[in-house]
């Protein structure tokens, strides 16, 4: 089983770094290649692939290899052992109670439909 | 009740409106077919006493420590108006083991519509995180960008 408090640990770690923060809310905004986000920060292309490889093994970044080029994405299950749990029922509520009104739209069609 | 007391226990509340009537908005919290449609496989009945489950599936992470089983009781029907039941699960981990209560209340609005009530009673402190050790700027972006993920999940 994975050990939820370590991978919390590593989560941590990798949003503690201000520079990590703003490349993994950069991400956050949509796929992009390491290239790309080191035109946008002041920081060398190095440093940035090494930022992302920690938000990588942290379980936040995923990629897509596309012939040379490699893009980055958030991975947002990533971010689950952060959750406030209380925070994720009332999602998680609000999720089924939406499909709710939609199966009870579908039974006033099957119910005019007899 | 729990021997410990209910002053840390926090209960969380969602107001929803329905354009159904109280009476179709009943079934579909308490026919386990139509209730297996929005919420999670089950086998409900409203009865009071009976004992049951909800399944969610597929399974959830294995990392949350829960099996995806919710054990339930039915504590009190009130047809139309108000159904409450056990909501307990099993978990290696402390933040997703749950021991709390669902009240579903039902009212019935001028436009023909129901207003919809759950409440869940009965987090424990460990449910929710303090972020401990995170300083509250970061804290509250972590807040903020949390609520936009999932939001979009």
């Amino acid at each position: 089983m994975i050990d939820a408090a370590a991978n919390e640990n590593a989560v941590f770690r990798a949003l503690a770094d201000p520079t990590r923060r703003a490349v993994f809310e950069r991400l956050a905004e949509g796929e992009t290649t390491v290239g790309e986000l080191t035109s946008r920060f002041d920081v060398s292309q190095p440093a940035i692939s090494q930022h992302v490889a920690v938000l990588r093994r942290a379980g936040l970044v995923q990629e897509r290899r596309e012939g040379r080029y490699v893009h980055y994405r958030v991975k947002p299950a990533g971010l689950r052992p952060l959750m406030d749990w209380i925070e994720h029922y009332q999602a998680f509520w609000l999720d089924r109670l939406s499909r709710l009104k939609a199966v009870l739209e579908q039974l006033d069609g099957e119910e005019e439909g007899r | 009740m729990s021997p410990e007391g209910k002053a840390d226990r926090h209960t969380l509340v969602v107001d929803y409106e329905l354009p159904a009537a109280p009476e179709k908005v009943w079934r579909a919290l308490t026919e386990s077919d139509l209730l297996s449609r929005w919420l999670m496989p089950n086998d409900m009945r409203a009865e009071v006493g009976h004992a049951f489950t909800f399944r969610l599936e597929p399974a959830p992470d294995p990392g949350n420590g829960w099996d995806g089983v919710v054990h339930c009781e039915v504590l009190e029907v009130e047809p139309g108006r108000r159904l409450r039941y056990t909501w307990r699960s099993d978990s290696t981990e402390a933040a997703t083991r749950l021991d709390t209560v669902v009240t579903w209340t039902l009212k019935a609005l001028d436009d023909g519509g129901t207003r919809l009530r759950l409440e869940q009673s009965g987090f424990r402190p460990e449910n929710g995180r303090a972020y401990a050790g995170v300083e509250a700027g970061w804290r509250g972006w972590l807040a903020q960008r949390l609520r936009e993920v999932v939001e979009g999940l």
